[in-house]
């Protein structure tokens, strides 16, 4: 089955953005028909005249028309590649140019808010605060294309600093309890008093925690529950999340880490998502040391989890 | 406690004026002095002169880019140990180290982070 759905040629080409004659299975497969067609030939042609001559030729004009095949596999495996680099360059240069305005809206918003708010009346104030979240949004949406080009190009950079994980999971609750409150769901959390502190990137991890908390919250349909559950043990730092919610398909559940993933059950629920969260997540934390699962059972609920390494020369 | 000591000067080279005026109307508001350029050249003119306590320095600038600041300002002896943080949007691996390299003592993403969290990281690098 596996060769078969390999060896489907037109799906190749889709996939690939290239015609069908381009398609690299298509050109081997013509490659390989032409060399047994040239073999019988060759064979006649040796059984009429016994010349070595004529089978040099021929096999010369063998030799020159497999070239010429294996050329165009590897000029459009070359377009290929080409096209693919294209278009991470392009994502990394329009979010970069994103990304000034962005700053701008970024620090004016926050002058308003702070050190300027006095004269602002109350509906003033609501509506600033409205666009400060869009533009908190399309930072992160901006960002997480930029951290997903950065991945697939292998050069994805993180601080290594000194990270405070309980501080991070009561921030991230925190801002998702507006959302919480207002999809009924109910955030517990279970965790120790302290937790040694561990190496890594602070805002990165806050995202990678705040993609499972706040998924978890999105996919409840109507009232739930989210459970987090932080504990130490065997050098490391286990982070839970667990829900009640939409779950994920069976037949879905190979390619949730993959990017762009968004499971049916998921769109219809929610129709905001790229999915690059978890994708972006599932790297952070390998880059990290760590790594990441779930389980989930289809309208029973999911549970995601992760853990990072604690770094023992920063806790001696 | 802050604003009974000597106001701390901080030389802000940015070309992008909306930045540059946020990055001052706050630094400002904060209890800071502030010193701006709008150039790589201007930079380097005003930090020798005035010798800030402390320079924010964007990347991609007119006139002579972070990098050259950062080599002039390193390379005097009489600002070289003015700390200086990099603001910049970049934050791949070798535009940041090829800075750190030359003697810049942090970064900071400018789309990610506040202004408050400058102000925190500046109040970091200056002990206070």
């Amino acid at each position: 089955m596996g060769f078969i759905r390999k060896f489907n040629i037109k799906q190749e080409a889709e996939d690939l953005g290239v015609s069908v004659w381009q398609a690299p299975s298509f050109l081997f497969f013509l490659m390989g028909l032409f060399i047994i067609l040239v073999m019988v030939v060759i064979y006649f042609i040796s059984q009429f005249y016994d010349s070595p001559e004529v089978l040099v030729i021929s096999e010369s004009v063998v030799v020159v028309v497999i070239f010429s095949i294996g050329n165009s596999i590897i000029k459009s495996m070359e377009q290929i590649a080409r096209v693919n680099k294209m278009k991470s360059e392009f994502v990394t240069i329009a979010s970069h140019q994103l990304k000034t305005p962005l700053s701008q809206m970024n620090w004016e918003l926050e002058l308003l808010l702070s050190k300027n708010q006095s004269g602002l009346s109350e509906k003033q104030l609501e509506i600033a605060n409205t666009i400060r979240q869009s533009q908190e949004t399309m930072a992160r949406l901006v960002n997480d294309l930029l951290d997903v080009a950065r991945i697939d190009q292998g050069r994805l950079v993180l601080n290594k600093e000194k990270v405070d994980l309980l501080e991070i999971i009561d921030a991230v609750i925190n801002n998702n309890k507006i959302l919480a409150k207002s999809s009924n769901v109910e955030i517990s959390v279970i965790k120790p008093k302290k937790l040694p502190e561990i190496i890594g990137d602070k805002k990165r991890i806050a995202v990678v925690v705040d993609n499972l908390i706040s998924n978890a919250v999105k996919y409840i349909e109507e009232k739930g529950f989210v459970e987090i559950k932080v504990e130490e043990g065997d050098g490391k730092i286990n982070v839970y999340v667990k829900d009640n919610g939409v779950g994920i398909p069976d037949n879905q559940q190979n390619s949730v880490f993959q990017k762009f993933f968004r499971s049916n059950n998921a769109v219809r629920y929610q129709t905001e998502g790229t999915g690059l969260g978890l994708y972006i997540s599932k790297n952070i934390v390998e880059q990290l040391g760590g790594k990441m699962w779930f389980k989930s059972i289809e309208g029973i609920g999911s549970s995601f989890w992760f853990y990072l390494p604690i770094n023992n020369d920063v806790n001696r | 406690m802050f604003t009974s000591m000597e106001k701390k000067k901080i030389l802000i080279i940015e070309d992008d004026s909306i930045l540059q005026k946020a990055l001052q109307e706050f630094l400002i508001a904060e209890g800071f002095e502030t010193l701006s350029a709008l150039d790589g050249e201007e930079g380097v003119k005003i930090g020798k002169e005035k010798k800030p306590d402390l320079i924010l320095l964007d990347i991609i600038l007119p006139k002579m880019d972070g990098y050259e600041v950062l080599k002039a300002m390193k390379s005097d002896e009489s600002t070289k140990n003015i700390p200086i943080i990099l603001l910049t949007n970049l934050g791949s691996l070798n535009d940041v180290e090829k800075a750190l390299d030359l003697g810049a003592t942090t970064y900071l993403i400018k789309a990610d982070y506040k202004l408050e969290e400058v102000a925190k990281k500046i109040k970091e690098v200056l002990n206070i």
